[in-house]
């Protein structure tokens, strides 16, 4: 199954003169979890309030289930639920009578709010007043109140921004669980990467309101699958002398390490013997995998060159 | 989906959120704040108000009117501002705003609700005001509360100020959507309040200016030849103003990004 949910095509978007987004072309397949990543500032909040239509788009520009947004607007806003940014909430109504402002605009019956507060796992705090919630709490009841009509698209913005590890982890649980066990397809953005890297199985990467990457996570990690080494030795300053005479480029050092991508496992024992003949005592030679955070930065990097 | 339902919907999340707000106090401590003050004085100083004699209720109805006139700019400012901050302060416009709802149904719940609240009040006022006159003639029957009188005009009186009210309201309601700042839309709406009393002293054009109509609608009530129905030119123009401005406003908030 891979129709897609949301489609976008040549999405612009300004603010006055600047342009938040440029040319934006999404693809969300079904029953995925997208990961939408980006710096702060790079379009991704800006995007998702395009999709909900809170900034109007042109028409053609935004599809969600094959239907374009601004026609269906009210037809297609009842299948989506959505946590923007900071939590919407009001302070003086408890958890439950939050959810039933909400449920008196969306008309569904009165036990779907039990079940909401069941599946976020606020039963028992539903009665307190929300002014007393924590923001793991907030975040929750947030994300309550998108479930309510039952969508099957969620549009999460950042919703463990602010949570502590085990609020993360909660939140983390709970977005699995709709995907896997309730079917949903859920849209997601953050700019904490192994947030993502848990969770996703395709991936966007945004920055400056450019898409520079945009497909499954596994293929992400493989585009640019160089090993990074970490070198320790006794004289740091002359060993990255070598090194770049060897024309090696290092991307970090400090006092005791210097790290430097390798296209290949081979180069190391090359750069071993090349250290050992100039008298350096190597200490340590370590490889790993590029995770997705130096992938990442790598990726975003290369836009400001 | 029928428009009429979804309105429904809108207007019963809309009075659902007031649940244990103290605008819903205000709303109904505010119009007995007159009516009590008057309680006070006609049974502490009743024989003196009624020295010239005549009949209580006419003096009650003054009491009442006028400087319930003269109150009523500021606490239809301060309504506005609370069905507003509402949203502002919970951050909230985007989430009734991504309800499967159009934003004219979602924008119409409010002014509805809005211009329900400011009706409501002025019809407790009336009530209240009566009730006042009611209580101090079975407490003191001396001052002559049992005399006839048509109690209607307690609430004919008002639902003209509420006509007139209409214009300048739709004022405020707007300037306290579009801004998140409290100050501004009350500073701008006592400044167009006190700018009416100064130009009513004589300058030609003081008739349209819309913080006055309600004053200049009402006329006087002393005038023997006075007529509850008369000068419906400031009613036209309440109302005409009224339904340009919800428009306008309308029109803004359907278009503008709403963050």
């Amino acid at each position: 199954m891979s129709e897609s949910i949301i489609q976008t095509h040549g999405l612009d978007f300004y603010f006055k003169d600047f342009k938040a987004l440029d040319q934006i072309n999404l693809d969300v397949p079904q029953g995925s979890i997208f990961g939408f990543l980006g710096p702060n500032g790079a379009g991704k909040t800006t995007t998702i309030r395009v999709l909900l239509d809170l900034f109007h788009s042109k028409p053609g520009q935004v599809k969600l289930f094959g239907k374009a947004l601004l026609q269906n607007k009210v037809e297609i806003l009842g299948r989506v639920g959505a946590l923007i940014e900071n939590p919407s909430i009001y302070k003086h109504l408890s958890g439950r009578q939050n959810l039933e402002v909400i449920r008196k605009m969306v008309d569904v019956p009165k036990e779907r709010v039990d079940e909401v507060l069941k599946i976020v796992r606020l039963v028992e705090n539903a009665d307190k007043k929300a002014k007393n919630y924590s923001l793991g709490m907030c975040q929750r009841l947030g994300l309550a109140s998108a479930l309510l009509t039952d969508p099957d698209l969620l549009i999460l913005d950042e919703p463990t921004n602010g949570l502590d590890p085990s609020g993360i982890i909660e939140m983390r649980e709970l977005i699995l669980d709709l995907n896997q066990k309730h079917g949903k397809t859920i849209f997601l953005s953050s700019h904490i990467l192994s947030e993502i890297e848990k969770l996703a199985t395709d991936v966007a990467i945004i920055d400056q309101g450019k898409i520079l990457y945009q497909g499954k996570l596994e293929g992400l990690q493989q585009a640019d699958g160089a090993i990074e080494l970490v070198i320790e030795v006794d004289r740091v300053s002359e060993a990255a002398e070598i090194l770049k005479a060897l024309n090696y480029t290092i991307s970090e050092q400090n006092g005791r390490s210097i790290h430097l991508p390798i296209p290949d496992k081979r180069e190391v024992s090359k750069i071993n013997k090349a250290l050992v003949d100039k008298n350096l005592d190597v200490y340590q030679l370590k490889t790993s995998e590029q995770n997705l955070e130096s992938i990442f930065l790598n990726i975003t990097k290369k836009l400001d060159q | 989906m029928n428009a009429a339902i979804a309105l429904k919907r809108g207007i019963s999340a809309e009075l659902y959120k007031y649940k244990r707000t103290f605008i819903l106090w205000f709303l109904i401590i505010g119009p007995a704040f007159i009516p009590v003050i008057n309680f006070i004085i006609f049974m502490s100083r009743g024989t003196e108000v009624m020295a010239e004699g005549g009949n209580p209720w006419q003096k009650l109805l003054g009491f009442s009117i006028d400087p319930g006139n003269f109150l009523f700019p500021f606490f239809v400012m301060i309504v506005a501002l609370f069905v507003n901050s509402i949203e502002h302060n919970s951050n909230t416009w985007k989430l009734i705003y991504t309800q499967p709802l159009s934003r004219v149904t979602v924008y119409a719940s409010k002014v509805k609700i809005f211009v329900l609240m400011v009706f409501m009040s002025l019809m407790l006022f009336g009530i209240f005001s009566v009730l006042a006159g009611e209580i101090v003639g079975m407490l003191q029957p001396e001052l002559g509360f049992d005399q006839a009188f048509d109690k209607s005009l307690f609430f004919s009186l008002p639902f003209k100020v509420f006509l007139c009210t209409m214009g300048y309201a739709s004022i405020q309601f707007w300037m306290s959507q579009r801004w998140r700042n409290l100050i501004l839309p009350l500073g701008i709406g006592i400044g167009g309040f006190i700018s009416f009393m100064i130009v009513s002293q004589g300058w030609k054009y003081a008739i349209y200016h819309p913080y006055g109509y309600q004053i200049l609608g009402l006329g006087n009530l002393n005038d023997p030849e006075f007529q509850v129905w008369a000068n419906m030119e400031y009613v036209y123009r309440s109302l005409g103003l009224a339904l340009l401005i919800y428009l306008l406003a309308g029109i803004d908030k359907v278009r503008k990004r709403i963050i």
